[in-house]
């Protein structure tokens, strides 16, 4: 009997209750809406394209028309520019370490009072705000070879010329790595700052009466409680870093990918493929391949995060 | 203290690299500056001379416009510099205030373009009249996307445009070349050489004859002779000439007998072919080893274009769409004159011509109406005199009408009215042909796409050009993949006709 009263309770307050289910299912419609739209169905559709050897002709039908099975995942694992971009991206993915040390150290010595503190910090800032391609055009200049900032300084202090930054395979991922480190730091720094700024002070003045030394609060306290955001920029800087692209269409002489194709990436190849080919459906297999991988290297970051990720509870 | 001090040596040295990045900017030239201008060749992108330009929109006043097209309603959707987004869109002006026709008129940029075709095309949605490359005109016909103008164009109209062109954007649904026409040009455009005219006079060499080709022997020496170490620093400051491979290998290639492709476009056959590999390595040995052009890695620093425009070589390529610039004395302070391209075992001395035409949609509602605008627009004579710089004094290409070239535009040229370097007689040449001249639509015309191509471009070639490989190594190894690309593009090709 009971029950059934509650239920004629929550009946009677229904009108109300509706009122605001209806402004709750509206609120929440938009960014359901906005998932179905712009995530869900591009994703389908890509997968969907990705089984075609669609050119972008005559629509949906156009490329229904030429659907292929696994035509191109079964090209795509016997193409060698596939793999080349592939490593080529992994090896940019060596610069995410470098900048998170670095964005490390650089938010260690801006989380002291020293003087100029704040115009450090916003000029560290500058370039993550700043448009990729103008930096990247800018960067390009840094390495040219002849009057490049880089080689003008090689030349006053040793007197040699310095080396073809753009022009050489091995340098020019060197090159490009350095650049997105610059690129990226200022993130980094601020959301170490962020979380250095976060531990309280007292577990330092505890670690002190204990004795404890720089190195053993900074690899006791501070590493351990910096692992949340740690992880963050880890699994951010993974996936942008899997995504490479405005870099090497701007860095690399008229936007050829380098010699040999050696600074392209996989982003970079997807995008010829798709819009300087218009190979729809062989650009969408990359694009999925691409997908999995960011996936699967994300699900790896999550599993493994409660092994050395710390908080403060 | 020592610990504040570490933290202010640290930050400011990578500030100091923070920093770095503000100070490069010193030198005024980008090497891709040509790569720009000449992979848009049909284009006519000197975004310098663009911007310089000014048009008269009175120079149109004449334009003489017929047809009564009430109700039409017609979108168009190109890529265009300001000054041809001015020509056309007072010839649109005219257009709808004769005819009773509504015109949209939508420009983009020449590298934004494809992407918003394809997106077009992906929505079934085309607009009424679009661009369309002698590349592209088999791909859109067999997709079903452009329409056949015979119907629509007069006879005469097109018996007075180049035949170079009328042959471009003929397709028959198997072989380009023949069947009906597809588009009316917006251009025409050939890829001519050029020669600095004070360099020469300084360096007291006689001027190319246009007459008598040099032969490759000929040009090494008067390149060898132009190559220069001017300031006596021991390092060369001046070369005889700078090739950017891309645009200027076909011009090596084709005149040694050599090609990429066999007859019926199926086949990669650069591997073993003497002339190929024979041109392919003299251009190569320019640079690696006479050194008369910029090595390699100069010329990533600084490229070829930009070396010419501040006189560092002595010859380089000169687009149609170029002249307006090197006329412009800020542009370009020297002297200079039109020449041929030294010529290989053939004799003949060849280059590429290009174009992009008006092509109208074959889902348009008023076919006759775009036809007579991409009409107006390609042959118009007051426009054409505006594009060809008789009213706006520089010359972005020459004009698309044979009548109007040949009669008053040289006439103009004659008399100074349109400023051209020396030797205009050299751009006919190719674009007509003669006994000693030859100007072609490149092999990537005749192939469903240029994937091939790319793979040549992106096998490392500037190791031939550093001499760490040779042309028939390299040729050996980049012909595999080349192939699977031409097999590639033959396929779509195949699923889209239905072949």
């Amino acid at each position: 009997m009971e029950g059934k009263k509650g239920n004629k309770q929550k009946c009677k307050l229904s009108a109300m209750a509706k009122r605001e289910e209806r402004w709750g299912l509206l609120f929440v419609a938009a960014p359901a809406a906005g998932f179905l739209i712009f995530m869900l169905y591009p994703i389908i559709f890509a997968i969907l394209t990705s089984l075609t050897t669609w050119n972008g002709a005559k629509g949906f039908q156009g490329m229904m028309d030429r659907f292929c099975g696994f035509d191109n995942y079964v090209k795509l694992f016997a193409d060698k520019k596939f793999w080349q971009t592939l490593v080529t991206t992994t090896i940019y993915l060596l610069g995410i370490p470098i900048g998170m040390i670095l964005g490390l150290l650089c938010a260690m010595g801006m989380n002291r009072k020293i003087p100029g503190v704040r115009v450090l910090r916003t000029m560290y800032y500058v370039p993550v705000i700043s448009s990729l391609v103008s930096v990247s055009i800018l960067w390009a200049w840094v390495y040219n070879y002849d009057y490049g900032l880089l080689n003008t300084i090689i030349k006053t202090l040793t007197g040699m010329h310095g080396p073809n930054w753009l022009g050489d395979e091995a340098l020019i991922k060197v090159s490009m790595i350095i650049f997105m480190v610059w690129k990226g730091l200022g993130t980094s720094i601020i959301l170490y700052l962020a979380g250095l700024q976060n531990i309280p002070r007292s577990y330092y003045e505890a670690a002190m009466v204990d004795g404890a030394t720089g190195w053993q609060k900074f690899k006791n306290i501070t590493l351990p409680l910096l692992s949340p955001v740690t992880f963050y920029i880890l699994v951010t800087t993974l996936i942008g870093g899997f995504q490479v692209f405005v870099e090497v269409q701007v860095m690399t002489p008229s936007g050829n990918g380098g010699i040999g194709y050696s600074a392209a990436t996989i982003v970079f190849y997807l995008y010829q493929k798709a819009f300087e080919s218009f190979q729809l459906g062989y650009a969408s297999a990359i694009a999925v391949i691409l997908a999995i991988i960011i996936f699967i290297i994300t699900l790896i970051n999550f599993i493994g995060q409660n092994k050395w990720v710390k908080t403060m509870d | 203290m020592k610990k504040k001090i570490v933290s202010v040596l640290l930050t400011t040295v990578l500030l100091a690299s923070c920093l770095s990045g503000c100070g490069g900017d010193s030198a005024s030239a980008d090497n891709t500056s040509a790569g720009t201008s000449e992979s848009q060749a049909s284009a006519g992108t000197e975004e310098k001379v663009g911007a310089q330009i000014t048009v008269d929109k009175s120079a149109t006043d004449n334009v003489k416009v017929e047809g009564d097209f009430s109700g039409a309603d017609l979108t168009v959707f190109i890529y265009a510099q300001d000054h041809e987004k001015t020509v056309y869109q007072t010839l649109i002006d005219k257009f709808m205030e004769t005819t009773g026709a509504n015109v949209t008129f939508e420009v983009t940029t020449a590298d934004e373009y494809g992407q918003k075709i394809l997106a077009y095309k992906a929505a079934n949605d085309m607009p009424d009249i679009i661009y369309v490359g002698p590349d592209t005109v088999a791909a859109n016909v067999d997709d079903g996307y452009i329409l056949p103008l015979d119907e629509y164009v007069s006879e005469e109209t097109i018996a007075d445009l180049w035949p170079a062109i009328t042959t471009a954007y003929r397709y028959d649904g198997k072989e380009a070349g023949k069947g009906p026409i597809y588009c009316l040009p917006k251009d025409l455009s050939t890829f001519a050489f050029a020669y600095n005219k004070t360099l020469f006079d300084e360096a007291g060499v006689d001027y190319p004859d246009p007459e008598n080709p040099y032969t490759w022997e000929e040009f090494l020496e008067v390149c060898g002779k132009l190559t220069i170490d001017k300031d006596g620093d021991g390092e060369i400051d001046q070369w005889g000439c700078a090739n950017a491979l891309q645009w200027a290998l076909d011009a090596f290639i084709y005149t040694n007998g050599g090609h990429f492709l066999n007859d019926d476009y199926t086949q990669v056959v650069i591997d073993g072919q003497q002339e190929f590999i024979d041109a392919f390595q003299y251009f190569a040995d320019l640079t690696c080893k006479h050194g008369v052009t910029p090595t390699v890695e100069q010329d990533t620093a600084l490229g070829g274009y930009q070396r010419w425009l501040d006189g560092q070589v002595a010859f380089y390529a000169c687009g149609t769409w170029d002249v307006g610039a090197f006329m412009d004395e800020n542009t370009f302070p020297y002297e200079w004159g039109l020449c041929a391209w030294p010529t290989g075992s053939t004799g003949v001395s060849m280059t590429r011509n290009g174009s992009v035409g008006f092509a109208v949609s074959a889902d348009t509602q008023y076919p006759e109406a775009a036809a007579a605008l991409i009409t107006l627009f390609s042959t118009d004579l007051e426009g054409q005199r505006v594009l060809s710089g008789e009213t706006t004094g520089a010359s972005l290409q020459i004009p698309n009408t044979m009548s109007y070239a040949k009669g008053d535009f040289k006439d103009r040229i004659a008399d100074g009215t349109i400023p051209y370097g020396d030797n205009v007689d050299v751009i006919f040449n190719y674009i007509e042909g003669t006994d000693k001249y030859e100007g072609i639509f490149v092999e990537t015309t005749y192939t469903y796409n240029a994937d091939w191509w790319n793979e040549f471009l992106s096998g490392g070639y500037e190791y031939v050009l550093t001499g760490e490989k040779t042309a028939a190594e390299y040729c050996a190894e980049v012909q595999p993949a080349m192939q699977a690309a031409l097999d590639n593009a033959n396929d779509m090709k195949a699923a889209a006709s239905g072949q």
